[in-house]
């Protein structure tokens, strides 16, 4: 066992299921998306970013590619909600709320394309 | 030269057989491995930089949850919770050292505890992930790594013909100027980063792109343009023999179409080199012999030969007259003093040799001692002595034997050895006769061979057309262009080179005397002398005045800068050749030349009928 791998396969699993976790829900119900939950999202997937740095191989670089993706999108919903509670009069209203939901919905996308890379990579790995 | 449509023009034309391509890919894959190497060092670089990044994204991440989980106040006593958006102001400017202080709203004594835990912990991962990213900048590997691919992607841009100088010493330091002042571009090799910082210090003209690597990896060798297209010449210049040897070699096999000159000082190493390919060496001290040769046999055709060597702008030397006949004396049986021994026996004069050990003169007087003791001086009996020749690879002895023997003979002609570069000025103001500079010899030789292949064949003819001829040559070049050569170029008379000439030449009767003319004022010559003529691999040295010329003539030519512009103007323009011929100005537009035409013509009849009534 490789204590490289693990740790590696935990962020990338983690920063996935914490971006389906708030992801999940009615997309326009405020109460439904914990904003910690987005938070530690951000935190894990730039952590599993920076750990995709300096891999040389093909998987590895598209491995990367994904990631920066995830962090791009994870960060404009951060900004749009930090957006909506701060400066719009409006509030975090159905369409404020929709519009973070959604983006993270993108880089939940993202995330799941960096699983299906984990599982090829690991199913194509023989011993020996 | 630095046109880049031609260049792609060159380049879409180039037809390459499949040998070249095989070469070229074996260059290519010589090359990419080298830069694979220099693209796995930052890449080891972003490995090394993910530990701080990590500590400083969960130290940030901590201190803002923190925060945000933490109750705080309003200034009315109602409870407020901080969002991530002021959480994270609060670490952002508390973090880097900047503390606005407490934002939104004043902190309760919770909120103090956490930041002051949080400053503490903040300021740790920034100096952690500052002061690592500070390290590898400074880091050796990743610098040369750096400086590789820098390197390499300059040599890659490169779309112009370059040479490629394994060496910055002294010699590649004189061949580099050279070359620099001729607009010609090169890229330099040299293990010592000290000599490749010098070529930023040197105030070269044009960009020079220099590595700070072992020439004798072929990796190196191929990024520094070996598979170039554009590379026109190989030359290895460093103090290491086996390291010429490499690159002649990695020449040989990598690019065999391409020229090499290498720098050589052992008769074994010349050997190994021989076997590949056909390439051209330098021995200073073999050159230097055959120098001397030239100059016992044909002083003016010595001059004249370095001169031309010396480079660009270099100023006319003094004409040595070295004694015919005679007994000369060689302090050291060296390197030098076997080659120079055999030359002057060869040439008919006796020599006297002085070395510390017993060897096998070969058939010349040897004397054994040290030059530098009275007594064995007074041996060599220097009163009744020609010439002297002082080649030990001890300056200092050289220099005090060169003054020890004026002493007893003030009428000697002296040759010197100066070893290194520090000593030239005490060499000079010795005033050797005839000084032998080891790297200096080297420069002037390849200077020679690659300036233009003309030059070199100038050179090597010239010695066989005798004294006489040498020294017309020598006078003819100072009165036209003063004992400075200003500048050596090289005219093909081609359609693509000299459109305006084209029907001019066809003619038959388009002599050298007429072209050389001023397009200024046409009564003035230019100040240029055309040195040597090719035409269908033959040359033709210094042609006169009455020389025909014809379609597809090189000329090698010697003047002034302002006369190569001329010369190029009246070659392109043909209003300005016109002029130059026959004295009329010829107006350049079209429609002045439509309304002087007719004038002209009854000019001309008007001449003609003038003509007929003398």
């Amino acid at each position: 066992m490789n204590l490289e791998k693990v740790v590696f396969g935990f962020f990338v699993v983690l920063a996935a299921t914490l971006n389906f976790g708030f992801f999940l829900g009615d997309i326009d119900d405020p109460a439904l998306h914990n904003p910690y939950e987005l938070f530690a999202a951000v935190v894990v997937n730039l952590i599993a970013t920076v750990l995709k740095f300096g891999d040389r191989t093909q998987i590895g670089a598209v491995h990367l590619a994904t990631s920066l993706v995830a962090v791009l999108q994870l960060i404009a919903a951060t900004l749009l909600f930090g957006y909506a509670t701060h400066i719009s009069s409006a509030g975090m209203n159905e369409s404020w709320t929709a519009s973070v939901v959604s983006l993270s919905g993108g880089a939940l996308l993202a995330n799941i394309i960096s699983i299906v890379l984990l599982v090829v990579e690991t199913v194509s790995f023989h011993r020996g | 030269m630095g046109n880049p449509v031609a260049a792609l023009v060159r380049r879409l034309a180039g037809r390459h057989s499949e040998g070249d391509r095989r070469v070229r890919r074996g260059t290519v894959r010589v090359a990419a491995a080298s830069a694979a190497q220099a693209s796995a060092t930052v890449f080891l670089i972003m490995r090394r930089m993910r530990a701080p990044l990590i500590v400083l994204i969960v130290i940030f991440a901590v201190s803002v949850l923190g925060l945000t989980l933490i109750p705080g106040q309003t200034a009315d006593g109602e409870p407020l919770r901080m969002s991530f958006f002021d959480a994270f102001y609060v670490m952002s400017y508390t973090a880097t050292t900047i503390g606005f202080g407490e934002i939104p709203e004043p902190f309760t004594y919770n909120q103090r505890m956490w930041v002051t835990v949080s400053i503490y912990l903040t300021v740790i991962g920034w100096a952690y992930a500052i002061g690592s990213l500070l390290a590898l900048l400074q880091d050796r590997a990743f610098r040369s790594a750096l400086a590789l691919q820098h390197f390499s992607r300059k040599v890659a841009r490169l779309r112009e013909p370059f040479l490629l100088i394994t060496g910055h010493g002294r010699t590649g330091e004189l061949v580099g100027r050279s070359f620099d002042k001729l607009g010609r571009r090169f890229v330099v090799l040299d293990v010592d980063q000290e000599r490749i910082d010098r070529l930023e210090l040197g105030s070269y003209v044009s960009d020079v792109p220099g590595l700070a690597a072992d020439a004798r990896d072929a990796g190196h060798l191929a990024v520094a343009g070996l598979g170039h297209p554009c590379c026109e010449a190989v030359v290895a210049l460093t103090n290491d023999e086996e390291a010429n040897l490499t690159v002649v070699m990695a020449a040989a096999l990598l690019r065999p179409e391409l020229p090499v000159i290498a720098r050589v000082t052992s008769r074994t190493v010349a050997e190994r080199m021989q076997a590949f390919g056909n390439p051209s060496l330098v021995n200073a001290f073999d050159r230097f012999g055959d120098h001397m040769r030239l100059a016992l046999r044909s002083p003016a055709a010595y001059q004249l030969k370095t001169w031309l060597e010396s480079g660009p702008g270099a100023e006319l030397p003094e004409r040595g007259t070295p004694p015919a006949s005679g007994r000369w004396v060689v302090f050291g049986y060296g390197r030098l003093g076997r080659e120079l021994t055999s030359d002057l026996r060869a040439e008919g004069l006796d020599a006297t040799v002085v070395e510390l050990a017993p060897t096998d003169a070969d058939g010349a007087d040897l004397l054994v001692g040290d030059g530098s003791d009275p007594w064995v001086l007074a041996q060599t009996d220097l009163d009744r002595a020609v010439g002297l020749v002082a080649g030990t690879d001890n300056d200092t002895t050289n220099l005090s034997l060169v003054a020890a023997a004026r002493r007893s003979n003030p009428s000697l002609f002296v040759v010197a050895r100066q070893n290194r570069p520090a000593s030239a000025p005490l060499f000079a103001a010795m005033d050797i006769d005839a000084l032998l500079v080891p790297t200096e010899v080297v420069a002037h030789e390849v200077y020679a061979q690659l300036s233009t292949p003309l030059l070199w064949r100038f050179l090597r003819e010239m010695p066989g057309m005798g004294e006489e001829w040498a020294q017309q040559m020598v006078d003819r070049l100072t009165d036209v262009c003063g004992t400075r050569v200003q500048t050596l170029w090289k005219v093909r008379l081609t359609a693509q080179d000299a459109p305006a000439v084209e029907s001019w030449l066809a003619t038959g009767e388009a002599t050298l005397g007429a072209l050389m003319r001023n397009p200024e004022d046409r009564s003035d010559p230019l100040h240029a002398v055309v040195l040597a003529i090719l035409r269908d691999g033959g040359t033709t040295l210094a042609p006169g005045e009455e020389f025909v010329l014809r379609p597809g003539d090189e000329l090698l030519i010697a003047g002034w800068a302002a006369a190569r512009r001329a010369l190029s103007t009246v070659l392109l323009v043909e209003g300005v050749l016109e002029y130059v011929l026959t004295g009329h100005r010829v107006p350049a537009g079209w429609i002045w030349r439509r309304l002087t035409a007719g004038r002209r013509r009854s000019d001309s009849s008007s001449d003609a009928a003038r003509g007929r009534s003398t």
